[in-house]
Order: structure tokens, then C-alpha cells, then sequence
């Protein structure tokens, strides 16, 4: 019995070591380490912890740009970094204790990807005044601070381009939105969305559906629900539907596939990310480029001049854009174009709350 | 649903208290005009409101998807639960299934993705059943803890195994190939058909049978053929009344012989199996991807329907099916579907008022249900639309407002959740 308790413990502890792996230590990729010396001449040595939101590196959408950037940095800059990811329903401490942790392996820019890092940035950044800190997708007083810059990108405006996109393409007159989790950012795609559509065509309908409410973000992660939500809006008369749902994305394209009708992808240019054979119902995309805002955060860095405070990634600054893979988009290109330079002008302001 | 095989009062195991007729004591006869009834009042609702997708064919195949996994998980519930083994550790069994549907799914094809999901939830159900049942840890410990080490674990093994792949990352596999679906031809289009011409009851019915017949995924009837079998191996055979007894009085099933320990074991196996293949559901008929989280606390959800269904398959099948149409009715049509019920819970809890003061004399709560009734009612005239805020949780609200009013009838294995020790009761 006190032999098996013996082997009990081992067990358990190396399953509790196993599932810290997987969730909250900083992973140093094997590559980071080798890339050693700074390869841009004028180059100051920089050396980033960057924290992913719930999806992580991979999830092909908002993270993944992150990480491109990132990587764009290192190729360019010749910076290393360490990464980690944020886990679902994790605590405001636990969200800290990730970017303390970078400070403390020697780490000169923290970037936090998304506004679930906002207080922990405010807080690790009013400790670490030497140390440079980037939050991605929010501008609130509680990320604010001296050291920190806030990058934030004009969601509304790039939607308002596939909004316009979707009614321009719509033979049913309705189209829809799916939105994943119903936070004040999500609300800026819808209203930027509605808004397009109403211009592009006054007597379009247009009907939203939210997955989750806050502080559940589950509906970021959720296809089935995505699938079920988007299905419900085509079945009711929508032959075009936008998400905004990260990785329910995935589920919203199964059913645009399913019922022969038309999607459009989020954050990056989907119908190069999806899965195959879902590609081809990928109308256009609404482009963040998070991974322009990561590499010109590093970049100013690496060149000693730390960009602070809330910068605004709009059209203007090409931080948002819509996508023309696939040459769905190719006949109302002049169309889309043309609004893009109003919004650009000032004659046309895009609303941020539906 | 398809209580009727349960109507026939054959429960074995003594109750405590005087024996009741079960599922209401209806005739198959009668549980066919039940059925016909109900959807006479939906589509009398449905005419009335306006809401269309109230009892659509797409809401129902929809509300099917959404139901499988968890009454999957639920039947794990039930058949651990039976053996008197509280299992909490649900949703870590499903994690675990949804990662072995994608590895094995990706790797050999979707049929092997099945048997990786039970594979999956049998291996968390392994881990539960050797500190449950051997080492005797407190059930709720354990479980909470399977819940949280399976997480980790399946973000580990994803990061380990998925994140190499084309396509995959790590916190999603590759795309998984699908599983096949039935559809009845000819008869799925004429009923859709049919549907589409909203005439009063009839269409409806189309809608309803409609849904039986196009796009039922084979996990689908996997897991009817499941609920089938487990009713017929835990009530109609000696291996399932030992496995039973086990949960009800464990001294008195050792002092006749029965290898207590040995039951329980198996019984937790089969439970994670269970929710791994509700998991794997997830995963490969529900979304063609694992992806890190994707259980959603529905792992909990089937518990909870378990304990509706009074730890019974077909009182579980009701709960889940509840759960996923009003789940399923609120993802599609959003407020406007949900404004709809509003007025059916109004007539339905002054109807419940009315019968409390007429036929039982309860004046309090008689009254308290036609004020809330009529409150309900009024909020239904003077809107449109609900909130997004609250629709979302039209599927909690609901299983609560049933539960409270079926909660006096429920009752759980006598010993459900106590630890065991070979030999206690010498």
C-alpha cells in the first residue's frame, strides 16, 4: 500500500509538471537562442517576451499575426525572443506573473497581444519603469503608462470595406454578422460593418448574432457554436456572413460551405489561412495587420526611439485593409476602393459602437 | 423523447420511499399524442409570435448537434454515478477525447478518431478510478484535479504533436476528415418542402420529422444505439443490477459476493469513455478541428443533465435535448426566437398557478407563479426583441425553471460520492 501510494505521487506530480508546461511557462523556441548578435548595424540588443492571447501562436488568425511580425522582427533585427500563451479563465495574477516572469529572464520589450492583458501590462509596467511595454488592441487608462505604448488598430473602418463588400455581393438583400464574444472591441466590427452595408446599400438587413457573452470568451474558441449561429443566418435569408469570432471562425466557413453562400475572414487574410477546402466560399477579409504594429513597435525600439502611448493603426496608416485572394472581390475592387479613399479623406466617419 | 421503453415500473433496488410509477406512467399510445401535442402548441406559438425558426428542421438538426455531446458526457455521469462514483472529472474526460479524436482522426481517418476519443476519455476515466476507487481520494478532489491536469495536458500534447502539422498550431490540430451523415432522399425534400409552406401544424410536423431524416451524422445514432444499451445493461441484466447495487448499498452487494471495487472500476472506465466519444463528437462531426478549449463546460452541462434526468437514460435524454434546443434556438434566431418563449412561459407558468390553487390549494404559490406569469407576459407584449445579454442564457434559465419544479422527485444512488473500503462492512 505505502509502495503505491509511492508510484500515486509520482504520477500526479508529473502530470501537474506536465500540464505547467503546457499552459503558462515561457517557451524559449530552440531558434531564438541561436540567432545570437545583433545583425542591424545600428541596432540597440533587444530582447522581447511577447504573451499571447487565448488562441496562441497558431491559431492562424489575430496570434498568428503577432508572430509574424515577431518573426519579421527577428529575421530583420536580429531580436530574441521568448513566448507564451494565456490560458482561458486564468486569474488577473496569474496574467502578471507571465510578464513579470520575462522581466525577470532579461527582457527589454514585453508585448502583450490583446486587451485581456490590459491591467497586467498597466501594473508590470508601472514596476518595471526601465523595461519598454506594447499592448496590442486596447487603449484604456488601465494599460496607460510612460513606458508602455498602446497599439491600437481602426477595426471599423476596414469592416465598413466588407460590410460594403457583402451588400455589393448579396442576391438575398441580407447579410449577416457573427460576432465572438460581445466586448466593446467585437462591437466596433459589427458597427463598422453595418455601417458599409448601409452604404453600399440602404435597404440591406442586416442580423448579428453574438456566441458568448463576457466575461465568457469561450465563443473565441467554439466552431460548433459558430457553425450553429451561422447556419441560423443563412437558413434565415443571409447569403453573406462576416465573423469576427477567432477560432469559431472555422465553424461560421463550414456552414457558408454547407449552405453554398458566401463568408468573410477576420484579422488575417483568410482564404490563404483556412482550411482548404473552405477557401473557395471566402468572399474577401478584413486585414489587421497586428504583425505592421509588432515589427515597427521593435523596430523603433531597436532604433532607440520607443514609440509610447495609444497609436492608431486606421486605413491611413495601412493598419487595416480588406483582401483580394481568390479575385472574388476583383468587379467591385473600383467600388471598395473608392470608399476607402473617403474614409482615408475624412468625408465618410465610421461609427465604433453599433 | 423516447421514454416509453421506461414507463413499466421494474426498478429492482428497494426505494425508500413507496413506489412510484416512472415517466409519468404513460402508454407508448400516450406518449405519441404528448409528442403530437406539444408540437400543436409550438406551432400555435409559432403562428401567434411569428418566430419561424421556433421548430424549424434546421433549429432541430442544429439542437441535435448541440445536444449529443453533452448527453454523451451525461450518459458517462450516469453510468459512474450508478456505481456510486461521483464524476466531476467530465469535462477532463471530454478534453481528453477531443484530443484523441484529433490525433488519431488526423493520423488514420475519422473512424479511428472515434475509437481515439474513447481511448481518450478512458484514459481519464483510468486516472479517476485509480484515486476514486483504489486509493480512495475524496470524488470531488479528484475530479476537479482530472479536470485541470487534462487541460494542461491536452494543451502539451497538442503543442507537441499539432503544431509541426500543415494547418495545425498549438492550440488546434489539422482539419479532420468528416464522418459520414444519412439523409433519406426523397423523403427529406418532400418534407422540407412541405416545411416551407408554413401552413399551420402541418408544416411543422414536416419540419419535425424533417429533422429525423436529413443530415443525422452516424455519431449521431451511435449514441441513441448507447442510451438503447446502457438502459438494457443497467436495467434488464445481473451484470447492471450489481453494477447498481454497487451504488445503492456496497456492503450489502459485497455481502452477497459481488466484487464491489472491481464494478466501480469498470464503471468509471466506461463513464470516461463515454464523455471522450461525446468529445470526439465535438471534434470531428461538430467542428472537423480540435481545438484547445472547445468543451466549453459542457462536460459540467452533461452532469447536470444527468441529475435532471434523475440518473436516468431517458430523463437525461430529455434534459440534453432541452438544453440543445434552447441552446441551438438562441444561437440562430438570437432574441427573436427567445422573445417568442417568453409567451409560452407566461401561459404555462399561469396555467401551473391556476392548477396549484384549483387542485392542490397551494394559494402562495399559486399566486407567486400567476404574478410571474403575468410579469413574463407583460415584458412579452412591450418588446420586440431580448437583450443579447440575456438570451444567452436562455438554456441555464430554462434548466433551472424546470429543475425547481422537478427537483422534489429526484433521487440519487443512496450511496453516490462515499468512498468504499474492500471489506467495511465486516
Amino acid at each position: 500500500m505505502r509502495h503505491a501510494t509511492k508510484v500515486a505521487a509520482v504520477v500526479a506530480a508529473a502530470a501537474l509538471g506536465l500540464a505547467a508546461c503546457g499552459s503558462s511557462t515561457p517557451e524559449t523556441p530552440a531558434a531564438s537562442s541561436a540567432a545570437g548578435g545583433t545583425s542591424a548595424a545600428t541596432g540597440k540588443k533587444i530582447v522581447v517576451g511577447v504573451a499571447y492571447g487565448v488562441g496562441g501562436r497558431g491559431d492562424q488568425s489575430f496570434n498568428a499575426s503577432a508572430a509574424a511580425g515577431l518573426d519579421k522582427a527577428k529575421a530583420d533585427l536580429g531580436i530574441e525572443y521568448k513566448e507564451a500563451t494565456q490560458v482561458n479563465g486564468e486569474s488577473e495574477a496569474a496574467t502578471e506573473e507571465r510578464l513579470q516572469q520575462f522581466v525577470d529572464a532579461g527582457a527589454t520589450h514585453v508585448i502583450g497581444v490583446g486587451f485581456a492583458y490590459a491591467k497586467a501590462i498597466g501594473a508590470v509596467a508601472k514596476a518595471n519603469p526601465d523595461v519598454k511595454f506594447a499592448i496590442i488592441d486596447d487603449a484604456s487608462a488601465d494599460s496607460a503608462g510612460p513606458n508602455v505604448a498602446q497599439l491600437t488598430f481602426a477595426e471599423e473602418q476596414g469592416s465598413f470595406l466588407v460590410g460594403a463588400a457583402a451588400a455589393l455581393k448579396s442576391k438575398t438583400n441580407q447579410v449577416g454578422f457573427v460576432g465572438g464574444v460581445a466586448t466593446d472591441l467585437i462591437k466596433k466590427f459589427e458597427a463598422g460593418y453595418i455601417a458599409g452595408a448601409k452604404a453600399a446599400n440602404p435597404s440591406v438587413t442586416v442580423k448579428s448574432q453574438y456566441l458568448s457573452q463576457p466575461p465568457d470568451f469561450s465563443g473565441f474558441n467554439d466552431p460548433a457554436k459558430g457553425k450553429t449561429a451561422a447556419e441560423g443566418l443563412y437558413q434565415g435569408g443571409a447569403d453573406v456572413v462576416y465573423h469576427a469570432a477567432g477560432g469559431s471562425g472555422s465553424g461560421v466557413f463550414t456552414a457558408a460551405k454547407a449552405a453554398g453562400a458566401l463568408a468573410i475572414g477576420v484579422d488575417s487574410d483568410q482564404a490563404l489561412t483556412a482550411t482548404p477546402d473552405v477557401r473557395d466560399v471566402i468572399l474577401t477579409s478584413m486585414i489587421k495587420k497586428v504583425d505592421v504594429a509588432v515589427y515597427d513597435f521593435l523596430k523603433s525600439g531597436s532604433e532607440g526611439k520607443d514609440i509610447t502611448g495609444n497609436k492608431v493603426y486606421d486605413l491611413k496608416a495601412g493598419g487595416v485593409d480588406y483582401a483580394t485572394t481568390g479575385g472574388k472581390v476583383d468587379d467591385i475592387k473600383t467600388k471598395l476602393d473608392d470608399y476607402k479613399a473617403k474614409i482615408i479623406s475624412g468625408e465618410i466617419t465610421v461609427p465604433t459602437a453599433p | 423523447m423516447s421514454a416509453s421503453g421506461l414507463t413499466v415500473g421494474t426498478e429492482v433496488v428497494p426505494e425508500n420511499t413507496p413506489m412510484r410509477k416512472r415517466g409519468l406512467g404513460l402508454t407508448r399510445l400516450q406518449w405519441v399524442y404528448v409528442l403530437l401535442a406539444g408540437i400543436f402548441v409550438v406551432s400555435v406559438l409559432r403562428v401567434v409570435t411569428g418566430a419561424n425558426d421556433i421548430d424549424s428542421s434546421g433549429l432541430l438538426i442544429a439542437a441535435f448537434g448541440l445536444a449529443v455531446p453533452i448527453a454523451l458526457a451525461g450518459l458517462g455521469g450516469l453510468w459512474s454515478e450508478r456505481a456510486g462514483v461521483v464524476n466531476i472529472g467530465l469535462e477532463g474526460m471530454m478534453i481528453l477525447g477531443t484530443w484523441g479524436a484529433g490525433f488519431l482522426g488526423y493520423h488514420m481517418g475519422p473512424w479511428w478518431g472515434l475509437v481515439g476519443a474513447v481511448v481518450g476519455g478512458v484514459v481519464g476515466g483510468f486516472v479517476h478510478a485509480v484515486a476514486t476507487v483504489t486509493f480512495g481520494v475524496d470524488h470531488i478532489v479528484s475530479g476537479v484535479a482530472l479536470n485541470i491536469v487534462a487541460l494542461g495536458f491536452a494543451k502539451y500534447l497538442s503543442v507537441r504533436f499539432f503544431s509541426p502539422l500543415p494547418g495545425g498550431g498549438p492550440t488546434q490540430s489539422p482539419p479532420l476528415p468528416e464522418l459520414p451523415t444519412v439523409t433519406i432522399p426523397g423523403l427529406s425534400d418532400a418534407l422540407g418542402t412541405l416545411e416551407q409552406k408554413h401552413i399551420f401544424f402541418v408544416s411543422d410536423l414536416a419540419g419535425v420529422l424533417r429533422a429525423f431524416c436529413t443530415n443525422v451524422s452516424v455519431v449521431t445514432i451511435l449514441a441513441v444505439l448507447l442510451f438503447v444499451l446502457t438502459w438494457w445493461l443497467l436495467w434488464r441484466t445481473a451484470f447492471g443490477l450489481r453494477l447498481r447495487s454497487v451504488g445503492e448499498s456496497p456492503v450489502a452487494a459485497e455481502s452477497l459476493g459481488v466484487n464491489v471495487l472491481r464494478y466501480k472500476f469498470v464503471a468509471v472506465l466506461i463513464s470516461g469513455g463515454l464523455a471522450g466519444l461525446g468529445g470526439g463528437f465535438l471534434a470531428l462531426v461538430a467542428a472537423n478541428v480540435f481545438r484547445d478549449g472547445q468543451t466549453g463546460g459542457r462536460g459540467y452541462i452533461g452532469l447536470a443533465a444527468m441529475i435532471f434526468g434523475n440518473w436516468r437514460p431517458g430523463g437525461l435524454l430529455a434534459g440534453s435535448a432541452l438544453f440543445g434546443y434552447t441552446d441551438a434556438a438562441q444561437l440562430r434566431g438570437g432574441g427573436t426566437t427567445v422573445h417568442a418563449f417568453l409567451l409560452l412561459l407566461a401561459v404555462l407558468l399561469i396555467a401551473i398557478g391556476v392548477w396549484q390553487i384549483v387542485r392542490k390549494g397551494r394559494k402562495v404559490q399559486g399566486i407567486l407563479a400567476i404574478v410571474v406569469g403575468a410579469l413574463v407576459g407583460t415584458w412579452y407584449a412591450l418588446t420586440d426583441i431580448v437583450p443579447p445579454e440575456l438570451s444567452g442564457t436562455t438554456p441555464y434559465v430554462t434548466t433551472l425553471l424546470v429543475l425547481a419544479f422537478a427537483s422534489q422527485r429526484l433521487r440519487m444512488p443512496a450511496a453516490d460520492g462515499q468512498v468504499y473500503r474492500k471489506g467495511e462492512g465486516h
